[in-house]
């Protein structure tokens, strides 16, 4: 059989991204810098339009290309455009502000790696095998993703680290609803996206107006100290 | 196509308003397409009445009894608030509430209202659980800048601590729908769109994945429940609430948290029709004990009216949880019968409160010092008319709603539920009926208020309604309300 049409080869490259993506998130719940942050957004948004693209291609699920596609457009282009542009904007680079400290917070994810795990080996079917079961490892990467991005909400204190915080937590869904089902029907999808979008820009302009007010108060005060 | 025009109205509105030029259009605009929407809603509860369901788009849209009476309990509210709205902006722009950029504030106002009311109708009408869950999102998302309306450090907060919690606890109920897709991929026709259509899958509820449904209930009441503002989600509720101009604030208390409901009562049917009422109701229970309970202590020492107001949502969010955890028919008619009442006194509240306020620009009890009902006779009465109503009062409605409920709770050996629903009942009785006691009577500590047509006008009518509801629900509606309560047992 062809390597590219071998279901074991389309299993492993599924769970070396899973992998990745897992990897990832840790480093984003660990780590400071805030286009940096936006940056592995993006980079993991990637892996997991390639994934679908993977395991589309194993199943011959023609809506998940698209779901693919389109996830490629709104999380890894559009998004992270829209994001940084805040950032320029609001003119801040560093602005993670965690209540526990990066090392703890990657013990805490990686505690809750294993969370995911144990959830996950409820859903196990082992009367499912090859092609079927291809992505079923991807589930525990996917909660943990989720639960991660949960623990990094409640970690973070600053608006726009909280978007990336939910965002992240979309794609553990993400990958969720592929490894679980290759995908939701095409139109839930395309629902789904259109609302990550519209979340993303009313959080912008709520983040970018919640900074020029308090930057505006400082200035007040400024003025009071004058007279 | 009755459904298609339904929904289409309100979207048309929106767009509409967008671009028209003066204030006179935008209002002209909502009016119209409110009281269009309404009348629709009513034409679509004839036709569900007559034959059963309403389906469109090889069912994409689909209408049973349940979804009619909560778009045509949502239009009429909206229709009301729009003639509300009118007055209520008017009085704002003159009194220099909205000072910097009026124009562009209406228009967000008179354009977001209708995208609003246009996402609350999808979620009643969309058949997919998916789409379902997309458009309940989308009200947040509508809704986010009308809570911003007055731009101040505290609305911001507000609608930041909205959009959030929203945005976290809806990602768990996506998580939810998705887990009951699983739960029916092992079933034939699995892959195509229809399903994850709730018509579909209620047929073949006994079949579903047991664990997973289990794991799909607990998210989704958790995803739902936040949207509902149920405890301990229920933090955004009372900033928002008083944040957002106060037509929102009535549209937001009333039918969005019948939209929330609607959606958890959607998982419910599948869920006891899966793995039987007993556990879906244990959880429903616990959460609508720590609603009712939690509400408590807030109504008794709250200083500020809209929030008052707010934890008694929460509190009615609780009661109508704990009457879908009782379950059996007498306890779903309770709750169907009580989601009805209930839309009209709190949106009848928000009105009244938005009065007070506009009028002595405060919202504390203690500045206002009492004496409502002689400044403004009107909305003093009614005020406290709808305030007795909403705590359970006889002759009411909401105290038959709520005496059904407390029976059926008891009738079905729920005896604790039973108890501490009555004894939650009694403290946020009390604490209501003391503090707006305090604030309409008492002697008048400002001039009388000039007379305000369009919003006493909209308080006279739902005012009407309250009472006469309280006496007969007219035959068709009492049908409506009973087919909805038949679809959530199954019989």
């Amino acid at each position: 059989m062809h390597t590219f049409q071998d279901p074991q080869f389309g299993d492993k490259v599924v769970t070396l991204m899973a992998a990745l993506v897992l990897v990832l998130q840790i480093a984003m719940a660990g780590q400071r810098w805030i286009v940096t942050n936006i940056r592995i957004f993006a980079a993991q948004s990637f892996l997991l339009a390639a994934m679908a693209f993977t395991i589309a291609w194993f199943n011959h699920a023609a809506h998940l290309y698209v779901a693919a596609g389109l996830t490629l457009l709104v999380k890894v282009v559009l998004v992270p455009i829209l994001l940084e542009r805040l950032v320029e904007r609001i003119g801040i680079r560093r602005e993670i502000d965690p209540i526990v400290n990066a090392p703890l917070s990657v013990l805490i994810s990686g505690g809750l790696t294993l969370v995911g795990y144990i959830i996950a080996e409820s859903f196990q079917r082992p009367e499912q095998a090859g092609v079927a079961a291809l992505g079923h490892n991807a589930l525990a990467v996917a909660i943990s993703l989720f639960l991660i991005g949960f623990f990094m909400t409640i970690n973070r204190r600053k608006a726009l680290t909280q978007v990336l915080a939910l965002l992240c937590l979309e794609n553990g869904l993400f990958l969720a609803a592929i490894s679980l089902t290759y995908g939701m029907p095409l139109i839930v999808e395309l629902g789904v996206l259109f609302d990550v979008l519209v979340a993303v820009l009313v959080l912008g302009i709520l983040v970018y107006r919640i900074r020029e007010t308090f930057e505006s108060m400082d200035v007040s005060r400024l003025r009071r100290l004058r007279g | 196509m009755i459904l298609a025009a339904l929904l289409f109205v309100p979207l048309a509105a929106g767009a509409l308003s967008a671009f028209a030029r003066k204030r006179a259009w935008m209002e002209a605009i909502n009016l119209a397409g409110f009281a269009i929407a309404f009348v629709l809603a009513l034409v679509l509860a004839g036709e569900v009445l007559r034959r059963g369901t309403v389906s469109l788009w090889g069912d994409f849209l689909y209408a049973d009894h349940l979804s009619a009476l909560v778009a045509l309990l949502t239009t009429s509210i909206a229709l009301v608030c729009a003639v509300y709205a009118v007055g209520y902006l008017r009085d704002d722009e003159q009194s220099g509430a909205i000072e910097d950029e009026p124009a562009a504030k209406l228009r967000k106002y008179y354009t977001l209202t209708p995208l609003f009311v246009f996402s609350m109708l999808a979620v009643v009408l969309a058949n997919n659980l998916g789409v379902m869950w997309a458009a309940i999102e989308a009200t947040t998302l509508a809704s986010v800048f009308l809570v911003t309306f007055y731009g101040k450090v505290t609305s911001l907060e507000a609608a930041w601590k909205y959009a959030i919690i929203g945005g976290v606890g809806l990602s768990m109920a996506l998580f939810g729908t998705i887990v009951a897709y699983y739960s029916a991929q092992h079933l034939a026709g699995s892959g195509e769109l229809s399903s994850l259509n709730w018509s579909v899958l209620a047929g073949r509820a006994a079949f579903l994945d047991k664990p997973a449904m289990r794991l799909a209930f607990v998210l989704v009441l958790l995803g739902y429940g936040t949207k509902a503002g149920l405890a301990p989600m229920h933090t955004w509720k009372p900033d928002a609430y008083s944040e957002a101009p106060v037509p929102s604030a009535a549209i937001l208390s009333s039918v969005m948290l019948n939209c929330a409901l609607y959606g958890l009562v959607r998982f419910y049917v599948l869920t006891s029709r899966c793995l039987g009422t007993e556990y879906p109701g244990r959880l429903l229970l616990l959460f609508g004990m720590l609603s009712m309970g939690i509400s408590v202590p807030f109504v008794l020492v709250q200083k500020n009216f809209r929030r008052l107001l707010a934890y008694h949502t929460i509190d009615h969010a609780g009661i109508m949880v704990t009457a879908l955890g009782i379950g059996g028919k007498l306890a779903c008619l309770g709750l169907m019968l009580h989601m009805t009442f209930h839309t009209v006194a709190k949106s009848l509240l928000f009105l009244c409160a938005g009065n007070v306020y506009q009028y002595f620009h405060t919202d504390l009890f203690h500045k206002i010092k009492g004496g409502v009902l002689r400044v403004m006779p009107l909305t003093g009465a009614v005020f406290l008319m709808a305030i007795l109503a909403i705590i359970g009062m006889p002759p009411f409605s909401l105290f038959q709603s709520e005496f059904v409920i407390v029976r059926a709770a008891f009738a079905g050996g729920h005896a604790a539920a039973g108890g501490l629903f009555i004894l939650f009942g009694t403290g946020v009785f009390a604490g209501a009926l003391l503090h707006v006691g305090s604030l309409v009577l008492g002697p008048a500590g400002a001039p009388v208020a000039p007379r305000r047509p369009w919003r006493d006008s909209s308080l006279v009518v739902l005012g009407a309604v309250l009472i006469a509801i309280g006496f007969w629900l007219p035959a068709p509606l009492l049908d409506l309300i009973r087919g909805a309560a038949r679809i959530v047992t199954g019989d």
